[in-house]
């Protein structure tokens, strides 16, 4: 029976990945995705769930672990947060090169210096470009389904992926939501066995990973590159069985919110989605059309998805949380994309970025406005900046501090 | 992790004759002439028979052997990063683990071998492999030991000898001895810290039967085993190479090399001699060597000297370091 319950998103994820049934974890201890392996190593202390629990030396053996359990044709499940996420890095393109579905959860947490705790999507956008699929939860609900919708897409013969299944840390990690979580029947209705193509099985012997020449090289890059195009349906198919067998209203890639008559959007992925929503409730009461457009995939970046969506209004502004120092926009990193998606257009709306929320901080409702009356402006002149760093430059400036 | 799942009981071979002719490390790869690795490969193989999974950390053994479409391996084979192989190994012993528990798969656990070269054993692989062996998965985990990284062009490794000429240690008039450091001992970084590990052996592929039953013995264990392979390397120690074999037995005689067996705390050596040799002998073959004067070769003396006492165990007397006063 599904069952109504009061957990953090670390919990979600623990249970999200009971109820897929993993079979191999491995874990390291780093604040704060530790909660989801705390979480699970208490469900297989006590006989709830039937899996291998290997303690990683670090998180570039979790990943290792993880995949090479997924090689020998067991689910296999790891995560974790901030610096961890970039000690694995070597590990990420052998997993989704060699094709081996493990789900890696993140809770995110900003990168050091200095020391510190907060959520920042930085972490694991460093490893965007690796092949994993990649996408944030806003609520515990979302993070519980996306555990289990991801194993289904990345296990899909079409995809065959790793998968990162991310959450804001602390804001949704450590914040508990009401939520349901599903019959175990219903769930091996909807995910079934995991089931390899060409496992490491002596009867069926195959060899992984050979060295190639360098011209043998470009014919195993399309694959990987063709398995991204193929990903976009397989995503829809699942969502909308998800949607269908459990009751959920999730759209695939753009979670829209007062869209329909916008003239400027907040464009961001995560959790402060749900303040942007608040700051859009109130802000509509002035009279300011504005709406938000949430991303619940980073890689596949949904290109077409997101030109629907945004090319319905003026102005864009790309909430970043995550920093690309540097860059074209001297921000941060969903801009670049977003004004690469929508430029084959003819009517495109003026995008700019707005640098918040780093290193922990909390989106206030004040800099959501402030996000708004620069957005506002921009509609009227027809300009705006490449990026705007909240409350250090002018036009930004959350003067209720 | 062990559990019974593994019934299986190698025989120990008493000569060469009673070891398969069936080969699993087929022709096709592209290994150097009198390659040293590449020996090993073709007896740890016989030794181990189809029923096993063997993974390749990046290194010799995986580039010169499996090029695409070619690759020698007539069992499954997967390639992992120099840096992970004791990881990836756990991850795959883990999920048969779960899969042979679960009626998922209905064979007994296969052989899961690790064939990693020095520097994917013990100095970039050294933490994989040591929390592999922490927690107890079955598989046997093989240092191949050729002395560098050789793949990449003859580089110093922690298992390169003093004195070696290497592409990272050329001898010049500042450190007239190119390699200045002593070796690590990697069997006892294993005996000294693992208390799930059962079996750590030496072997030389100067001795065929010797290593097969190794290998053998160590895959009979429950449990995590480590072998050390010396695997001559004619391209890197620059000697000929219709020499290995001659290279790896000298490497005894003069105690270079020790074959050892460590089980559950008692060692045990073979193919000791009667008198060993001076280590010259065994240097004055190999051009890495050659730049050494009398006082290097007198300081590599007296390191085996030491090492002789208990071969093994931690030298007593640690000989002097590089930054000491002489």
């Amino acid at each position: 029976m599904a069952k109504e319950v009061f957990y953090s998103g670390c919990a979600a994820a623990a249970y999200g990945a009971k109820d897929a049934r993993v079979e191999v974890i491995s874990s390291y201890p780093i604040r704060p995705y530790t909660g989801i392996m705390m979480e699970l190593s208490k469900l297989v202390a006590n006989g709830e769930l039937d899996a291998e629990f290997v303690h990683g030396e670090g998180e570039h053996a979790q990943v290792s672990i993880a995949y090479g359990a997924s090689a020998a044709g067991a689910r296999a499940y790891t995560g974790s947060s901030g610096v961890g996420v970039a000690y694995a890095m070597e590990c990420y393109s052998p997993a989704a090169g060699g094709r081996l579905p493990c789900q890696m959860a993140i809770a995110d947490r900003a990168l050091d210096p200095p020391g510190d705790f907060g959520s920042e999507h930085t972490d694991v956008m460093g490893a965007r470009d690796q092949g994993w699929i990649m996408g944030w939860a806003e609520s515990p609900q979302e993070v519980y389904d996306n555990t289990i919708m991801y194993y289904r897409i990345g296990e899909d013969h079409r995809v065959q992926l790793p998968q990162f299944c991310c959450q804001d840390g602390y804001f949704v990690s450590h914040i508990p939501g009401r939520m349901k979580l599903e019959d175990q029947k219903a769930v091996d209705e909807f995910l079934p066995p995991y089931n390899p193509p060409h496992p490491l099985d002596p009867n069926r012997p195959v060899n992984h990973g050979p060295q190639i020449f360098p011209d043998q090289g470009s014919a195993i890059n399309v694959q990987r590159a063709v398995a991204f195009d193929e990903i976009e349906s397989v995503i829809e198919e699942v969502v909308k069985d998800y949607n269908k067998q459990f009751g959920r209203k999730y759209s695939p890639f753009v979670d829209e919110y007062m869209m329909d008559d916008a003239e400027i959007a907040f464009f961001l992925q995560g959790a402060h989605a749900r303040t942007a929503r608040f700051a859009v409730n109130h802000l509509r009461k002035q009279g300011v059309k504005v709406g938000v457009a949430r991303l619940r995939f980073m890689r596949p970046f949904p290109t077409k998805a997101i030109q629907e969506s945004l090319s319905k209004v003026k102005a864009v502004g790309t909430v970043e949380t995550s920093t690309s120092y540097g860059g074209q926009s001297r921000g941060g990193n969903i801009i670049h994309e977003t004004r690469s998606a929508l430029y084959p257009l003819d009517k495109r709306p003026i995008v700019t970025s707005f640098m918040a929320g780093l290193g922990g901080e909390i989106v206030t409702l004040n800099e959501f406005y402030a996000m708004a009356k620069v957005l506002s402006d921009a509609v009227k002149t027809g300009k705006a900046n490449d990026s705007y760093w909240m409350n250090f430059e002018k036009e930004v400036l959350d003067t209720h501090k | 992790m062990a559990k019974e799942v593994k019934t299986q009981n190698l025989e120990m071979a008493k000569s060469l004759r009673q070891v398969t002719q069936d080969e699993w490390y087929v022709p096709g790869h592209r290994t150097c002439q009198g390659c040293g690795p590449a020996l090993v490969y073709k007896l740890v193989s016989k030794a181990t028979g189809p029923n096993s999974i063997f993974l390749g950390p990046t290194g010799c053994m995986y580039v010169a052997n499996t090029s695409y479409l070619c690759a020698p391996f007539a069992y499954p084979w997967m390639h992992t990063q120099i840096t992970n192989g004791g990881a990836v190994a756990s991850g795959i012993e883990a999920a048969y683990q779960v899969l042979i528990r679960k009626g998922k798969y209905k064979g007994e656990l296969p052989n899961i071998v690790v064939m990693a070269g020095d520097g994917g054993a013990i100095d970039i692989g050294l933490q994989a492999m040591s929390a592999m062996m922490y927690r107890g998965h079955d598989a046997l985990f093989i240092m191949y030991d050729n002395e560098s990284y050789a793949n990449t062009g003859i580089q110093t490794s922690p298992a390169t000898p003093y004195g070696a000429n290497t592409t990272f240690t050329p001898p010049g008039k500042a450190v007239p001895e190119g390699k200045v450091l002593f070796p690590k001992d990697a069997p006892q970084l294993v005996i000294g810290a693992h208390p799930a590990v059962h079996y750590v052996a030496t072997a030389s592929v100067a001795y065929p039967v010797d290593l097969i039953n190794k290998v053998r013995k160590a895959l009979n264990y429950k449990g995590p085993a480590f072998l050390h392979l010396h695997a001559p390397c004619p391209k890197g120690w620059l000697f000929d190479a219709a020499k290995t074999v001659e290279i790896a037995k000298l490497a005894i005689q003069t105690g270079m090399w020790v074959n050892y067996e460590w089980e559950k705390g008692e060692y045990t050596y073979q193919h000791t001699p009667k008198e060993y040799k001076p280590v010259k002998e065994y240097m004055k073959h190999q051009y890495r060597f050659n730049h050494l004067t009398d006082a290097h070769l007198a300081k590599m003396q007296a390191f085996i000297d030491a090492k002789l006492k208990a071969p093994g165990k931690p030298i007593a007397v640690p000989v002097q370091g590089p930054r000491e006063q002489a």
